[in-house]
Formats: C-alpha cells, sequence, structure tokens
C-alpha cells in the first residue's frame, strides 16, 4: 500500500512525471497530481461512468484503474480534445442539443461517446447499439434525450437535422 | 467567536480565483452554444468544490455509525491518530463545548427538542450517523484513519417503520415522543358523509424513501482568510441560509462567514440542508487555522445525506352515484428518520390533499415519526409526489368502483376556470387554473381513444401482453406562501460601458441560471443578451437571497429581477430628466432613453453622475400552483412482470415559460427521475436498520435504456401575480409522472390487482411486484 513510485503519465500527449502510492486511482491523479480536474469522480466505485477516460484509445473508468497501471500508456481526457482552438463536434454538439444541465457527467458522456465513435461511427445509426454504448453512463439531469441527439448530431448521416426528427418533438 | 482561536496562522495564500471560464478554446462563442455555462462545462473547465486547489488544504473523512440505534459507548481514536499524515481526530467528546449543533428551523419546532449534534454524542440513530471526523493530508489517510477508529455501541431496539415507531415504547429521543409533530389541515369530516355517501373508496399506499443522487455528493471546503474570515465553498441551493446557520452553529458573527457556490454537481432539494458534516468541516478549518474540505463519496451519502419521500399514507374519497366527490380524507405518517429536520415536507402533502378537485369537504392527518433510518428532507417535489400520488391512485380506484372513465370522473371534479382564485378546505389559496384543458390536450395527443380500443382488443385476446392506461391530474405549489421565503432580492448595476450586472438570491444547481435570467434582464430592457452577466450564489456580492427550491427561481428569482428591470427604465429615465432634459415626454426602448432630439444610453447616464446607475430591491412573490395532466400507456408481460412504458405524454402549464426549451429540458430529467421512482428506486431498509444499497448497483437510477417515448406539450395560464406571469418548473415531471404509470400498470392487470383497495401493488413497480399482482399473489406485505 504505502511507498511512493515514480510514474510516467502521457496525457493528452503531454508527459506528466509524478511519484504516487501504488493505491492511487487514476482519477485522483489526474485530478490531484496532474490539476486535470475536467475527470469527475461521481460513485466511485465504477457504475455511473462520470470519470470515464480514454487509455489507449479505450473507454475505461478512471476510478477503477491505479495510475501506475497506465505508465507508458496514451491517455486522454476531456481536456484533450478540443484542438487548434476549436471544439470537438461532439462537445459542440452536447451543448447545442442540451444534453447537459449541471455538467457533472458531461466529461464521462463526452469521453464514452468520442472514445467509442470514433472507433466505428456506424455506432449512431444502430439505436440499439447507441443506447447499449449510452446507459453505461449515469446522468440525473437530462433525461438523456440531448444526450442521444449530440450524438445524432456530431455522427450521424443526416447530421444536423436529426433533431426535428428526435422523438418527443 | 467563543472559542476556538487558531492554534496557527494560516498557512494558504488566498483561495483559488472564482470560477470563471478559463482554458477555454477561442472557438467556442456562446452564441454557438445552447447555454452560456456549457463553454466551460463541456470542456473540463468548469470548477466544482472538489476542483479547486487551495495550498495546504487537508481532507476531512468521517466515521459512521454501522448500528441503527444504541447507546454510543466510547469511541477509540488512538490508533487513527496514530496514522502518518493524520493531523487530528476528533469524536463528540473531543469536540467538548465546542461541539457545533445543528440549528434549528424555527423556534419550538419538532427539531429544537431533537438536537442533531455534528457528532453523535452519547446515541446513535440511524446507520450513517456521523460519530467521528478525521483530517488528514489527503483524502487516502483521512480514509484509512477513518477505518482505524473503534466505535462501541450498545444497541437498542430499531425502529424503521413510522408507524411501529409511533405505537412503540422504544423512544429515539429520552422524554420526547416519537411522534415529532401532529398536524391537521381542514375541518374533520362527520362520519354521516362516509355513511350516507353513494360510494366511499380508501387506498393504503407506500411511499419508499428515495435517495436523490446528484452526480456530484455534498462537497465542501472551508478556507480561514488572512483576515480572519472563513470562505466556505459548497455545493448548495440556499448560501445565505447555510451562512446564517453557520454563523448560529459556530457562534460566529455572520459577516464573518462568505459562503460560495461555484459549479454545482446537481441538488434536486438535497443540497439546501445545513448538514452536521458542514459544521464540524468549518469549525475544524477554524481551529486547525488551515483548509479543510469534504469530499463526500456515493457509498457515503446513499445513507449518510438525506433521502426524499417516506410516507405510509391512506385515503379515502366519497362521491355521489355521478361520480361527484364529497369528502377526501388523507392520513399520513411521514418517516423522518433519525432526526426530525423536515417536517415541512409531510406538511406540504397535507396542505395539498385537495389536488385540482373541488372537492367540498377535505381533511389531513399527518404525523412525522421518527425512525432509525437516514433523515428525510425535500428531493424534487417535496411533499406534493406523495400527495399526488396518494390522491391520483385513489381517484382511480373510485373510477373502477363505479365503473366511470378515469378521464371523465377527474373531468367532472376539477376545480373550474371561473373558481380561481380558489380557497381549497385545507386553507391554500390557488391561483389560476384550466385544469380540463390539459387532460383533454394529454387525452388528444395521446390518442385515448385508440388506445383503449387497443386494450379492449387485447383483453379479448389471450395472447399479447395486457396494455393499459394510466391518468395523473395534478395542480402544485410552485414558491412559497409564507414571508420571508417568497420574497426574492435582486440587483442591478449599470457599468460605465452600458453592461448590466445582475445579481439575484437564487442560487443554480444546474438550472440555467446563467444563460436564462441574463436572457430575461436583456429583453426586458431591450439590449443584446451579451451586455447582461449574472452573479449569483456569493454572500459577499449578493446581500441576501432565498435560494433555489421549490421550482422557485424563476418565479421569484425571474420575477425579481424582471421587476428590477422595469425599475431601472424609470430611474434612468428620471436620470435624464435630472440631467436638464425639459421635455414632457421621456422615453425608453433598446437601452436608450431619448427626449425629443436628444438620447442617452445606459452607459451615458451611468457615467453622468458618480452615482451609480442601480437598483435594488426585495419583491414579493406569491406561491403560484402549476398543473398538468400526464398520460402513460404501458404494457405489462405477465410471465416476467417486466413494464414497458409505451407513450409518456405530459402536458404541463407554469404559466409564462420564459425560455421554453429550458424549461422542457428541466420536464424531462424530471420526467426520468419520476420513470425511476416508478419502477426501479427504493432505499430499502432491514428490519435491523441496515439499508439494503450502498452503490449504484444496488440503487437502480434510469439509464438511457429505460427512457419511453416522451411527449412533451404545455398549456398557458399565466401566473395572476406577477408581471412576467410566469410559475415555477422544474419539478412537474416526477409529480406527474409515477402516478400515470402506476395507473397504466393497475389498469393493465385489471380488476384483481386492486383486490380490497388496501393493500395494493406499492412501489417501485419491480419485476417482482408486477409478477405477483399478475399472479393474483399478495404484494402489500414486504
Amino acid at each position: 500500500m504505502t511507498g511512493r513510485t515514480p510514474v510516467r503519465l502521457t496525457v493528452n500527449e503531454t508527459d506528466y512525471d509524478v511519484t504516487v502510492e501504488p493505491r492511487r486511482l487514476l482519477a485522483d491523479v489526474l485530478r490531484e497530481d496532474c490539476n486535470l480536474t475536467g475527470t469527475k469522480l461521481g460513485c466511485e466505485h465504477g457504475v455511473c461512468g462520470s470519470c470515464t477516460v480514454l487509455v489507449d484509445g479505450e473507454g475505461v473508468r478512471s476510478c477503477l484503474m491505479f495510475a501506475v497501471q497506465c505508465a507508458g500508456r496514451d491517455i486522454r481526457t476531456v481536456e484533450g480534445l478540443a484542438a487548434d482552438g476549436r471544439l470537438h463536434a461532439f462537445q459542440q454538439a452536447i451543448s447545442t442539443e442540451h444534453g447537459l444541465q449541471c455538467g457533472f457527467c458531461t466529461a464521462g458522456f463526452v469521453m464514452l461517446v468520442v472514445g467509442a465513435l470514433e472507433d466505428d461511427p456506424s455506432i449512431a445509426e444502430d439505436p440499439e447499439r447507441l443506447d447499449g454504448l449510452l446507459s453505461s453512463n449515469l446522468c440525473r439531469c437530462t433525461g438523456y434525450e440531448g444526450i442521444r441527439r449530440a450524438v445524432l448530431r456530431a455522427y450521424g448521416r443526416n447530421g444536423r437535422h436529426e433533431k426535428d426528427g428526435a422523438e418527443g418533438h | 467567536m467563543s472559542g476556538f482561536p487558531p492554534t496557527r496562522a494560516p498557512v494558504q495564500p488566498p483561495v483559488s480565483p472564482p470560477p470563471t471560464i478559463t482554458h477555454v478554446p477561442q472557438g467556442a462563442q456562446s452564441w454557438l452554444l445552447g447555454r452560456r455555462e456549457d463553454a466551460r462545462l463541456v470542456t473540463g473547465a468548469g470548477r466544482y468544490v472538489g476542483d479547486l486547489k487551495v495550498a495546504g488544504c487537508l481532507d476531512a473523512a468521517f466515521v459512521r455509525s454501522r448500528v441503527a440505534h444504541g447507546r454510543l459507548l466510547a469511541v477509540d481514536t488512538g490508533a487513527a491518530a496514530e496514522i502518518d499524515g493524520v493531523v487530528g481526530v476528533w469524536s463528540a467528546a473531543d469536540m467538548g463545548d465546542e461541539l457545533p449543533v445543528v440549528p434549528s428551523s424555527t423556534p419550538g419546532s419538532a427539531d429544537e427538542e431533537r438536537q442533531r449534534p455534528a457528532l453523535a454524542v452519547d446515541r446513535v440513530r440511524y446507520v450513517g450517523e456521523p460519530v467521528a471526523v478525521i483530517v488528514g493530508i489527503d483524502r487516502y489517510v483521512a480514509e484509512d484513519g477513518a477505518d482505524a477508529v473503534r466505535v462501541d455501541i450498545d444497541p437498542l431496539p430499531v425502529l424503521v417503520d413510522p408507524g411501529q415507531a409511533a405505537a412503540s415504547s422504544t423512544w429515539l429521543f429520552d422524554g420526547v415522543d416519537n411522534v415529532a409533530d401532529e398536524m391537521e389541515f381542514g375541518e374533520p369530516i362527520d362520519h354521516e358523509v362516509w355513511q350516507r355517501a353513494a360510494v366511499v373508496v380508501e387506498g393504503a399506499y407506500r411511499q419508499p424513501r428515495l435517495a436523490p443522487t446528484p452526480m456530484e455528493p455534498r462537497a465542501i471546503l472551508a478556507v480561514p482568510e488572512l483576515d480572519g474570515r472563513v470562505t466556505v465553498w459548497v455545493s448548495h441551493q440556499a448560501p445565505h441560509r447555510l451562512q446564517k446557520d453557520l454563523a448560529t452553529a459556530l457562534q460566529l458573527d455572520v459577516e464573518r462567514i462568505r459562503v460560495r457556490v461555484p459549479d454545482s454537481g446537481g441538488a434536486f432539494g438535497s443540497k439546501s440542508g445545513t448538514f452536521p458534516e458542514y459544521l464540524s468541516v468549518v469549525r475544524l478549518a477554524l481551529r486547525l487555522g488551515r483548509p479543510v474540505r469534504w469530499i463526500e463519496d456515493r457509498a457515503e451519502t446513499l445513507s449518510g445525506a438525506t433521502h426524499g419521500r417516506g410516507q405510509n399514507q391512506r385515503v379515502r374519497i366519497a362521491a355521489d352515484e355521478d361520480g361527484r366527490m364529497l369528502a377526501l380524507a388523507l392520513e399520513v405518517d411521514a418517516d423522518v428518520g433519525g432526526y426530525p429536520i423536515a417536517g415541512f415536507v409531510a406538511a406540504e402533502t397535507g396542505l395539498a390533499a385537495a389536488g385540482p378537485y373541488l372537492t367540498p369537504k377535505v381533511h389531513a392527518r399527518v404525523r412525522t415519526v421518527v425512525t432509525n433510518t437516514t433523515p428525510t428532507a425535500p428531493y424534487r417535489g417535496a411533499g406534493r409526489p406523495e400527495q399526488v400520488y396518494a390522491v391520483e391512485r385513489t381517484v382511480d380506484l373510485l373510477a373502477r368502483r363505479l365503473g366511470m372513465d378515469p378521464a371523465e370522473l377527474r373531468r367532472r371534479n376539477f376545480i373550474p376556470p371561473e373558481a380561481f382564485p380558489y380557497e381549497a378546505p385545507t386553507g391554500r389559496r390557488y391561483d389560476s387554473g384550466q385544469y380540463a384543458l390539459a387532460l383533454d390536450k394529454a387525452l388528444e395527443l395521446v390518442d385515448y381513444g385508440y388506445w383503449r380500443e387497443e386494450q379492449r382488443r387485447r383483453r379479448r385476446s389471450d395472447t399479447v401482453r395486457a396494455l393499459g392506461i394510466g391518468l395523473c391530474s395534478f395542480a402544485e405549489r410552485s414558491g412559497l406562501e409564507q414571508a420571508p421565503m417568497a420574497h426574492e432580492w435582486a440587483s442591478l448595476d449599470v457599468t460605465p460601458d452600458g453592461r448590466v450586472v445582475a445579481r439575484v438570491g437564487t442560487c443554480s444547481t444546474g438550472q440555467s441560471h446563467e444563460t436564462v435570467f441574463p436572457e430575461l434582464v436583456a429583453h426586458t430592457l431591450g439590449i443584446p443578451a451579451q451586455c447582461v452577466s449574472l452573479i449569483e450564489g456569493d454572500t459577499d456580492e449578493v446581500v441576501q437571497g432565498i435560494g433555489t427550491f421549490g421550482s422557485r427561481s424563476m418565479q421569484a428569482g425571474g420575477s425579481a429581477l424582471h421587476q428590477a428591470a422595469l425599475e431601472l427604465i424609470e430611474v434612468a429615465k428620471r436620470r435624464a430628466v435630472r440631467m436638464g432634459c425639459a421635455e414632457p415626454d421621456v422615453g425608453y426602448a433598446d437601452g436608450t432613453v431619448s427626449a425629443g432630439e436628444r438620447s442617452w444610453t445606459l452607459g451615458d447616464l451611468a457615467t453622468a453622475s458618480p452615482e451609480p446607475l442601480r437598483v435594488e430591491g426585495v419583491y414579493d412573490n406569491a406561491a403560484a400552483f402549476p398543473f398538468g395532466t400526464y398520460v402513460a400507456v404501458v404494457e405489462v408481460d405477465p410471465e416476467l412482470g417486466n413494464v414497458r412504458v409505451l407513450r409518456l405524454v405530459a402536458i404541463d402549464d407554469c404559466g409564462v415559460a420564459v425560455d421554453p426549451e429550458i424549461v422542457e429540458d428541466q420536464t424531462i430529467g424530471a420526467i426520468v427521475q419520476g420513470i425511476g421512482q416508478a419502477l426501479y428506486e427504493e432505499m430499502p431498509y432491514d428490519n435491523q436498520g441496515t439499508p439494503q444499497a450502498d452503490g449504484l448497483l444496488g440503487y437502480l437510477l434510469p439509464t438511457i435504456g429505460e427512457l419511453p417515448p416522451l411527449t412533451l406539450d404545455t398549456t398557458v395560464t399565466p401566473n395572476p401575480n406577477t408581471a412576467l406571469g410566469a410559475k415555477g418548473a422544474g419539478e412537474a415531471g416526477c409529480i406527474g409522472t409515477p402516478p400515470a404509470i402506476v395507473n397504466a400498470v393497475i389498469d393493465a392487470l385489471g380488476q384483481s390487482v386492486a383486490g380490497t383497495d388496501i393493500g395494493g401493488v406499492q412501489l417501485p413497480l419491480t419485476p417482482e411486484t408486477c409478477w405477483r399482482a399478475a399472479a393474483g399473489q399478495e404484494v402489500g406485505a414486504r
């Protein structure tokens, strides 16, 4: 449990040399040691998904990984999405579609969607797979409808026209 | 401050800057975004309490009772204090005379004679009650300390049901009855009314305990400042009340405490209280002279914070042969848990008993009863979902007894539009309503005739899943009736460059105030929205405030800003007159005062005098009564007990919706919480008072997979008491949804489920509950 270990974490293509206890969770090290507080902790037992980050391109719950497990791996967090002064398309879409209210779960949903859809954009075309993906994470404010619309807006074949066709409107 | 001088000089620099839009990419212009808040929130640049960095900050962790009821014999903190990195460990005994006590809500109330200390003194009353607090150099170390504390408790008999607790000879508070309060609303109904009525129905219902579950649990950071003040960063709905309570509990001058609410990860009513943990954290920050924070974890909050709902209810309705309701009696045993901190929630259930109906005799009797469970407190709806559920299920029972269509029965009993303002027999004055209009719109949108026909078709066939249609009509209270809670403070300042800074005493925990309030002020003043900014949630910046709860933000805070903006126009005109404008007709449009050939922008007028161009006031906003009708269509699989919601139509009337998109956001969110309440959510206790869920695998929240097709629409009946016309929005969804779904399931399962009226299906409608009901088994008992 005790004893501190030096680790080099590569987060958003920046190296962070940190010395951490082996028991420290990736989420805590990102937030406390790397100062990347965009990743949120909602349940600390792997259910809510608010702490989702990408490790080697895969969405993982950073409350279920130790930081020392991530040495030498490619970590991406919400802070690394916007590039060249522009928001990522899904960051833009989740706002436009009112897919957030308090915003606490947002980084987790954003990383979940970006990780999965960048790998396989066809998920947006399959309602069942899309619901399956989005049901990995919890949101208590929005009722999810706006989050789903945001995926369709950012990744769907019909892009911006999706909103008018969404259920309930 | 009476004692506890700082033991060392504060070591930290002043607290980190307030949450501002920083590190936001240039491309994130707010006009491209859905809301102003979003630029920071979608990029990870938001600042929640846990994100604030303060040098030298310590973390607190709490040791909590694992025994529901017992004598606290000893708390051994020795081993914890030895742990490297633990700065201190305190039990109630270690705090001594400095142990804070949660201030009572009102003098003479139930919580004054049943005091709640910050740490348990000689008795524990629920699993999760704080027994000791550890402060360490980080949260890991503090939690190590918590694990090392040994607590010796001599168990006492455990009471988990309010009915049982009310009758028990075991008392939670020595010398004080378990019934904390008894309230009556309306006149008792004469026996003859029941005896002479053509029909009388009676239902008994259980409102399970719900965990409010904002995605961010409770969070607080107390920072002693160099000038002797303390800044309290906290995720909270009512910063001014918290400031006052902290001052009372810690015996500090109110001016020494600055409460600031940064970004907040949701509340739903559960962050309006003055929690014992908060008193300990602020006390210890002052004692140590160092910043101390406490970031609650999920397992902890599920039993250590507060629960919502938790009532045993009995409803009786008498009607004539045409279905006209003659009398309604409601009895409630409200389970307020280990400390009666929020009896006003159950009082609302009683006060609201009449619902939207013109019943001439209405009587409610409400008892609040302490039990060995987590204290109950407001959760979205706070007393209204409980009332609406009890009455709407019983109205359906009456329809079945009379063989009458439940929509027609409701229509026959509504308070008609011309009867407003309407004085309900419980002593409440409803402002305005068009209840039949909302019902008719709901029936039309769901295509009621089609689904009734489809139901008949399915009933003729054995091979298809049973289909049911359920209604819920409600009138709910938004804002509050009593002064000073019916007031809200607001101010507007014009800066020399013509921008307007709005301040208001409400406090967003995710309700988009930063977007909507500036839009409202800008619209009223006729200036671009980007010229208006908002400051909320800071007791230094906002002189006074009531906060955000009871759907009051737009109705009270928005209306206050609206009135302030109208006043600002008059103040600007008067200033133009003082500047020598001799014209008789001074006009105002689009941010400019004009008279004849001359004109002044707001900025011109602000710079023209050293006296600030500003307005400030406390504005009175009476309670309002939003209403609506929800209809659910469900099918039930009798073999598996699964409920599938095929349609959910929600017609809401919250008066004038200032920003319909934001109102819709609130409505959908509340509906999904209502779906959770109807089908999944419950915090059960075993008979030893142990909560049966300590995580989100045990306490089930709806995911997107549980989302039915939703159809939302509105009617608009303006609030007659404000110029803005807005009633409250934000809670109706979880008020209308559960009864609609439950009535639909009962409609699907048929007459058998109604049984003897008493002991029918109870929330939540899990597959097991529905399977048992479909199989004709006893479903009321647990």
